[in-house]
C-alpha cells in the first residue's frame, strides 16, 4: 500500500498523522483514501473540479510531479509527498 | 578567531548631532542583527524610558552574515523600546542598507539621544570615511517615494536609504522604518514595520540614513573557499528543491483560507468570500499584460519572493504585497480587491506605516461602524489624510489600541498592545503560545507553527524551538524565506570565524537573545498578566468547528522554562 505523508499545515483533520497507509492505486486514489479516513482533508489538496490546488507541490518517491498528473498511477511501498508553501509576511 | 577584522560600529548622539566611529567589541562578534540589538538595549537603554523621548536608543543592526557571499543573508534588525508595546522591539527588513553596512565593516547604528528643537530633521551619511550627521530640514514631511527619489539626485547611485515618513515625523505609533530595495529606482518598499520603530527615529529627529559602500567589496570569511563552497552548494540544493515562495507569500492566501486564518471582518471570521478576488495568482496573472513580477528585495538574494506589481497602465505601483498586507488591509475589512489593497500598501509605504497594524485599526473603525465594511476608497482617504494630522488619522496612525479606545469599541485584537497578524491563534495554538510569550508581543516573525494538528503535549515546545530558531535566523542576516535552519546557520559561523560553533552554542545564542529580551521588559513592568489573550480571541468563535482561544495561561508560562535540546531541533527551519 502507498504511504501518504501529510504536511504540518494539513494535519488538523488527520488529528497530527503525519504518515498515512491507504489502500489506493493512484495519486487521486489516496488522497480521497485519506480523506474517507480523515474528511475535510481532500479540500486542502484538491479544489472543486478535482484539481489540485495551484499551492500544492506533489511529490513520488522524492520526485516532483506536475499537478496535472494526479492520476499517476502509485504501487506499493510508494510515498506520496504533499508540500504546500505555508509562511508569510 | 579569524576572518572579517576591524568591525567598527557607529555611535550617533542626536542631542549634539554627532557621530563616532568606535571599534565594534570582539566579544560580540557572534551577535548581529536581532541578538545584538537585544544585547545593546539591554546593556544600554533603560527599559523605564519614554519610548519617545531622549532615553530611547535605536539600533540598526545587519545580521552576523550581511555582506559576505552567503545567499539571501542581508537582513537587518531595527531595534529599540517600542512606543506601541512599551517592551522591546525587533523589526526586520530586507533591501540593501545591511549589506552596504557590513561591507564597509559597519556592524550597528547606535541612535541616542534627541534634538532639543523637535521642529528640526537630520540625515545621517555613512562611508568608507566614516559617519556624520548633516541638516535635512529641506526633506521635512515628505513621503518615503518623493523622499528617495529626491535624494536620488544628491547621492551616488550606490548608496541605499533607510528612512521614515510622515507618520514617523509625527511619532505616530504604527510608524514603520523603510529600505531601499535593490532596484535602480530604490524603491523604499522595503519595511521594519512592527511595534512603532519609525516613531523612535522620528521622535530623534532623523529622517534618512544613506550609506554608500563605494566599491567595498563582500567581506571575506576566515575559510574563504569552503565558504563559497557552501554557499554555492546551499544555492543549488534551493534552487533544485520545490522553490515554495516563487511566487511570493501572497499565494499562501488560499491555503490560509481553508485553515480557517484568513480573518475577515475583525477577525469575526476566519474566512473570507473575497479568497479568489485577494489569492496571489490574481497579481501572477496580472504580470503578463502589466509587466512587474517577482525580484529580489537585496542583492545576492535566491529567494525572488517580492513581486512587483503595476497598474492597469503598465506602471509602478507597489513592491512586496505579502500575505499579511493581503489579509489586514483586505480580508479584516472585507476590501475584496487585490488592487485596493496595492493601493493601501502603496499609501502605506509613503506615509510609513505598519500595514498590519494600520489594517487592524482601520477594521475597528469598521467595526465600530465609523464607515462601511469594504470601502477601499474610504481607507484610502483616511491614509493620504495622516499627515494632515487629523484625529482619526492619528488614531488610525497609533494602531489598533488607540483606534478602538477612540471609537470606545470592544473587539480590539492584540498582545502586549500589539495587533495580531493574519496567522489566527484560534486554529494555530502553538503560534499562539508564541504571541503570548515572545516578547514582541503579537508577531508571527517571531516563531510561526501552522500546524492545525499538533496535539496539545506538544505545544509548548514547538513555540519555544520556532522562537529560539527565529531568533538566531533573525541574528544571523539570512531571511526566513530561505528556510534555514540552525546546523546550516552555525556551519556559516563557523566558516566565517574559522572556529566551529556547537549546537549548544547556536542554540545558546538563541536563547540568550530572547532571554535578553523577557528580562528587558521584565525591567520595562511587564509581568505574566501582559501575555494574555484578547477577550474578543476567547470569547469569538470561528469556524465549523467554532475554534476559540482556549489555552490554559498555564502552558503560556511553561515556554519560559527552557527544555532540553533534542536533534530535531537544528534541522527544524525558520518560518515566519
Amino acid at each position: 500500500m502507498p504511504v501518504v505523508f501529510v504536511p504540518p499545515p494539513y494535519r488538523g483533520p488527520t488529528g497530527g498523522a503525519a504518515e498515512i497507509r491507504v489502500d489506493a492505486d493512484s495519486v487521486r486514489g489516496c488522497i480521497e483514501a485519506v480523506d474517507a479516513r480523515f474528511p475535510g482533508f481532500q479540500a486542502q489538496v484538491l479544489d472543486g473540479q478535482g484539481r489540485v490546488h495551484r499551492f500544492v507541490t506533489l511529490f513520488i518517491n522524492g520526485d516532483e510531479i506536475p499537478r496535472e498528473r494526479v492520476d499517476a498511477p502509485l504501487g506499493e511501498g510508494d510515498r506520496l509527498e504533499i508540500l504546500a508553501a505555508i509562511a508569510g509576511g | 578567531m579569524g576572518g572579517p577584522t576591524g568591525d567598527r560600529m557607529i555611535r550617533v548622539d542626536m542631542t549634539k548631532q554627532t557621530a563616532e566611529v568606535v571599534p565594534f567589541p570582539d566579544a560580540w562578534k557572534l551577535l548581529g542583527g536581532r541578538a545584538l540589538s537585544a544585547r545593546i538595549l539591554l546593556e544600554e537603554c533603560d527599559p523605564s524610558c519614554d519610548p519617545l523621548g531622549p532615553g530611547n536608543v535605536l539600533v540598526m543592526a545587519p545580521g552576523v552574515l550581511s555582506g559576505t557571499a552567503a545567499p539571501t543573508s542581508g537582513r537587518i534588525s531595527m531595534g529599540g523600546k517600542s512606543p506601541l508595546t512599551n517592551g522591546i522591539k525587533e523589526a526586520n527588513a530586507g533591501g540593501n542598507p545591511g549589506q552596504d553596512l557590513m561591507k564597509l565593516g559597519y556592524r550597528c547604528l547606535v541612535v541616542k539621544g534627541q534634538p532639543k528643537d523637535p521642529g528640526k530633521r537630520f540625515a545621517v551619511e555613512v562611508d568608507a570615511a566614516g559617519a556624520k550627521v548633516v541638516p535635512a530640514d529641506a526633506h521635512k514631511g515628505k513621503w518615503n517615494y518623493k523622499l528617495v527619489e529626491d535624494l536620488a539626485g544628491s547621492y551616488p547611485q550606490t548608496a541605499s536609504f533607510i528612512s521614515i515618513g510622515p507618520a514617523g515625523e509625527m511619532r505616530l505609533t504604527g510608524a514603520s522604518i523603510a529600505c531601499t530595495d535593490q532596484e535602480q529606482a530604490r524603491h523604499p518598499a522595503r519595511h521594519a514595520a512592527r511595534g512603532g520603530l519609525g516613531a523612535v527615529m522620528g521622535s530623534k529627529g532623523l529622517k534618512y540614513v544613506a550609506v554608500d559602500p563605494g566599491k567595498a567589496r563582500v567581506r571575506q570569511p576566515e575559510k574563504r573557499k569552503e565558504f563559497m563552497e557552501l554557499s554555492k552548494k546551499y544555492t543549488k540544493d534551493y534552487l533544485a528543491g520545490p522553490l515554495m515562495f516563487k511566487h511570493g507569500t501572497s499565494s499562501v492566501v488560499p491555503v490560509a483560507n481553508i485553515l480557517q486564518t484568513f480573518p475577515y471582518k475583525n477577525r469575526t471570521e476566519g474566512q473570507s468570500p473575497d479568497v479568489a478576488t485577494l489569492d496571489g495568482a490574481r497579481i501572477v496573472e496580472s504580470f503578463a499584460t502589466r509587466g512587474g513580477g517577482m525580484h529580489n528585495c537585496m542583492t545576492g538574494c535566491i529567494v525572488q519572493c517580492s513581486n512587483v506589481v503595476h497598474d492597469r497602465d503598465g506602471k509602478y505601483k507597489t513592491s512586496a504585497l505579502e500575505f499579511e498586507t493581503l489579509t489586514l488591509l483586505g480580508s479584516n475589512c472585507a476590501i475584496a480587491s487585490w488592487e485596493d489593497v496595492a493601493d493601501l500598501d502603496r499609501l502605506c509605504d509613503e506615509v510609513g506605516l505598519d500595514t498590519i497594524e494600520t489594517g487592524a485599526a482601520i477594521a475597528i473603525f469598521m467595526d465600530s461602524g465609523g464607515m462601511a465594511w469594504g470601502d477601499a476608497e474610504g481607507a484610502k482617504r483616511i491614509l493620504r489624510e495622516i499627515s494632515q494630522g487629523s484625529e482619526l488619522g492619528r488614531a488610525i496612525g497609533n494602531g489598533a489600541v488607540a483606534t478602538g479606545k477612540l471609537r470606545k469599541h470592544h473587539r480590539v485584537p492584540v498582545v502586549k498592545g500589539q495587533a495580531l497578524p493574519a496567522w489566527d491563534p484560534r486554529p494555530l495554538k502553538a503560534t499562539g503560545i508564541t504571541y503570548c510569550s515572545s516578547p514582541m508581543g503579537a508577531d508571527h516573525t517571531a516563531g510561526l507553527i501552522v500546524n492545525p494538528g499538533l496535539p496539545q503535549d506538544q505545544w509548548v515546545r514547538a513555540s519555544q524551538e520556532a522562537q529560539l530558531v527565529n531568533a538566531v535566523t533573525d541574528s544571523s542576516g539570512f531571511c526566513q524565506f530561505l528556510q534555514p535552519n540552525l546546523d546550516d546557520i552555525r556551519s556559516y559561523y563557523g566558516l566565517l570565524y574559522g572556529e566551529e560553533v556547537s549546537r549548544e552554542q547556536i542554540a545558546d545564542l538563541g536563547w540568550n537573545c530572547l532571554s535578553d529580551e523577557w528580562e528587558f521588559n521584565r525591567r520595562a513592568g511587564f509581568t505574566e498578566k501582559d501575555d494574555l489573550m484578547p477577550e474578543c480571541i476567547q470569547q469569538d468563535a470561528i469556524g465549523p468547528a467554532k475554534l476559540v482561544w482556549d489555552v490554559p495561561q498555564e502552558l503560556v508560562a511553561q515556554a519560559y522554562e527552557r527544555l532540553p535540546l533534542r536533534p530535531e531541533m537544528f534541522a527544524q527551519k525558520a518560518a515566519g
